[in-house]
């Protein structure tokens, strides 16, 4: 339901749906993750609190050491999410070209 | 072209009389004007009393006289008669005694008590070689005509052959013009007389759809609310271009108002029959199938009159029981009754599908039809979508059958789905079970036609509200209940959590989200969306059942304006 993986120098790529039961894995990966990094969601269908929670623990972390997530290609839902959340003020977001 | 004596050569002097004729042919537009210009010009200059000109049909290989003082619309063949013979010799004839020459027709100088003496005919022939016509000038003033004239009567009938058919098809052209620009009016009052939107009614889903063909046709369909039935309607006029397109326009007309006044479905049927039958001509005819649907009893009532085959969709089996017509087309004959009106049952996803025969009858470059069975594979195929996705599959389907052929008809789809009856599902109370849950709405929201853009705020909803109760409701293994339902332009979501401790949503407070990143927190944030992206949350407990009952609903969004 949800695959991360690293997609090239400093780029990350997320797909499939990122819910409470996925939570944790993408956890797990997004902690082993340093520097400024773009989580490429063109892929992303969806995201839920759980998945706000993950991304907020990993945008707080980077941010400490001056690095800092940046979301590219990011879908409707998801873009919704973050605005109705007040996230696009927190993360740098790049919406998906439609 | 023509064998001319040389005798004499046309001086500067003898052209005048024809450089007039020319500027004067170079006016007139219509073929009336330029007929009596033509006339006019060869009796002055050749001195003649008399001018008749033959215009050639090319259909028919006669000559048409259109014009003469005393004559009007005299049809002869090319094999008969002093014209007929220049026609096909394409050769001034110059006949000094026409009573003596066996050729010569003196039933019109009977007809018109004129006497033809002499006589000088001439080829019109166009520049590309084309026959336009034949010219005649009867009776030289004074004696007869010499090969003088004939040199000059060459002359002017190859002038008057240019004009001629200048103006013959400049008046085709503005004709198949304003024909067009009718039939373009004709079309946007046909479009423009079907329903804007698609009537909402609980528990239904409604559509209909028409694409006209470039030139032909006479379809429409209507799907609109009367009272609290729903009028639902595919009619086809037969014949092609302005007359079937009105005459489907003004069927729908009385038919809607005929059903808003309160007229049963025989009396409107009658009267719709009885009204186009006087105003049509008598060649044509209206298929149509008009029904009304009643959704309190899930049943349609309907006559077909000559609109077959009607596919009624059967979800429990999964097969079609396929009816005809009740009633000959409309406009066909006088009806004084009908036979009985068939009366159809709706049960839970069946589906009502009209279909044009446009669609049927189109053909693909090998001259195969699409036919009926491509029709019925794409309805039972896609019962479980939206409807709108359905009749898009249809003309998709079609398209991609015909390959280049091109679309000779009009195609129209009218479909009316009863919806399924929404669906309840349990799960366990554990975080992985929310993957469970999206597998439930995505084949609940399939099957009943949701999209997704109601089933992700809905996913999304679910999620929080479950995971809450994973998370801080009771430690047991009582049931959580999620139920789909269906609404007018939505869907209502119900999650029921047994064994439930009282725990209200909407109490919740609210989360400041203009926080600085290191203030932010994820928690809380799960119910505040839910209230931003649903359009519901209600909550109630059950104080004796220990049962909490939480209700989102989400409503079809609105299009947006065109970015």
């Amino acid at each position: 339901m949800l695959t991360i993986d690293h997609g090239g120098e400093g780029v990350v790529v997320i797909s499939g749906r990122l819910d409470a039961s996925q939570s944790p894995a993408a956890q797990t990966f997004l902690d082993q993750v340093n520097g400024p990094v773009t989580l490429d969601c063109r892929k992303l269908e969806y995201i839920s609190s759980a998945g706000l929670g993950v991304l907020l623990k990993t945008q707080k972390r980077l941010m400490a050491a001056n690095g800092g997530l940046r979301l590219a290609g990011v879908s409707r839902h998801v873009r919704d999410v973050f605005q109705y959340s007040g996230f696009d003020k927190i993360f740098e977001i790049e919406p998906a070209a439609e | 072209m023509n064998a001319v004596p040389e005798a004499r050569h046309l001086s500067a002097r003898d052209l005048e009389p024809i450089l007039e004729v020319a500027a004067k042919l170079a006016a007139p537009f219509d073929l009336t004007r330029m007929l009596t210009e033509v006339s006019d010009a060869a009796r002055h200059v050749l001195d003649a009393e008399r001018c008749t000109v033959w215009l050639y049909d090319r259909e028919s290989d006669e000559l048409v006289l259109r014009l003469a003082s005393d004559l009007k619309d005299v049809r002869i063949s090319t094999d008969k008669g002093i014209a007929g013979a220049c026609a096909r010799s394409r050769r001034v004839i110059n006949v000094s005694d026409c009573y003596a020459d066996p050729r010569f027709d003196a039933s019109l100088d009977r007809k018109s008590g004129f006497r033809t003496r002499c006589m000088l005919t001439m080829p019109m022939v166009s520049y590309d070689d084309r026959l336009v016509g034949v010219m005649q000038v009867l009776n030289k003033r004074g004696g007869v005509f010499d090969s003088f004239d004939e040199r000059l009567a060459a002359a002017l009938a190859a002038q008057c052959a240019v004009a001629l058919q200048r103006v013959r098809m400049t008046e085709a052209l503005i004709e198949s013009e304003k024909m067009h620009q009718e039939l373009q009016t004709a079309r946007v009052v046909q479009m423009s007389s079907l329903p804007a939107a698609m009537p909402e009614v609980p528990s239904y889903d409604l559509y209909g759809a028409t694409r006209p063909a470039e030139e032909t046709g006479g379809d429409t369909f209507d799907l609109t609310r009367v009272g609290e039935r729903v009028l639902v309607v595919l009619g086809d006029a037969t014949g092609h271009g302005i007359g079937p397109a009105l005459a489907v326009t003004q069927m729908q007309a009385m038919l809607r108002m005929a059903f808003r006044l309160g007229a049963d479905l025989e009396h409107a049927f009658v009267n719709a029959n009885n009204l186009l039958l006087g105003a049509m001509p008598a060649d044509r005819f209206v298929t149509a199938f008009i029904g009304l649907l009643d959704p309190a009893t899930h049943s349609i009532r309907f006559h077909s009159g000559g609109q077959a085959p009607i596919f009624h969709y059967r979800a429990a089996t999964r097969d079609f029981a396929i009816f005809w017509p009740t009633s000959p087309p409309l406009a066909a004959v006088p009806l004084e009754a009908l036979k009985p009106a068939v009366t159809l049952e709706l049960h839970p996803g069946d589906i009502l599908a009209l279909i044009s025969d446009g669609f049927f009858e189109y053909c693909n470059d090998t001259g195969e039809p699409f036919g009926e069975a491509r029709v019925q594979a794409l309805v039972a195929a896609n019962a479980n979508g939206p409807m709108k996705r359905l009749g898009d599959l249809l003309y998709e389907a079609v398209r991609t059958f015909a390959g280049t052929a091109p679309q000779e008809d009009d195609m129209t789809v009218v479909v009316v789905k009863r919806k399924g009856p929404g669906g309840r599902g349990t799960f366990k109370r554990a975080i992985d079970a929310v993957e469970d849950i999206f597998r439930f709405t995505e084949e609940t929201f399939g099957r009943e036609g949701l999209g997704p853009d109601l089933r992700i705020p809905v996913d999304f909803a679910l999620e929080e509200l479950f995971t809450n109760v994973v998370k801080y409701g009771n430690q047991t293994d009582a049931g959580v209940h999620v139920e789909i339902t269906p609404i007018a332009g939505g869907v209502e979501v119900t999650m029921i959590e047994e064994d439930a401790i009282r725990f209200d949503p909407t109490e919740r407070p609210p989360v400041d989200i203009t926080l600085p990143l290191e203030q932010r927190t994820a928690g809380g944030l799960g119910i505040h969306l839910v209230a931003k992206m649903l359009d519901g949350l209600q909550y109630s407990y059950d104080e004796a059942r220990r049962e909490g009952r939480t209700t989102i609903r989400k409503m079809t969004p609105k299009a947006e304006g065109a970015a």
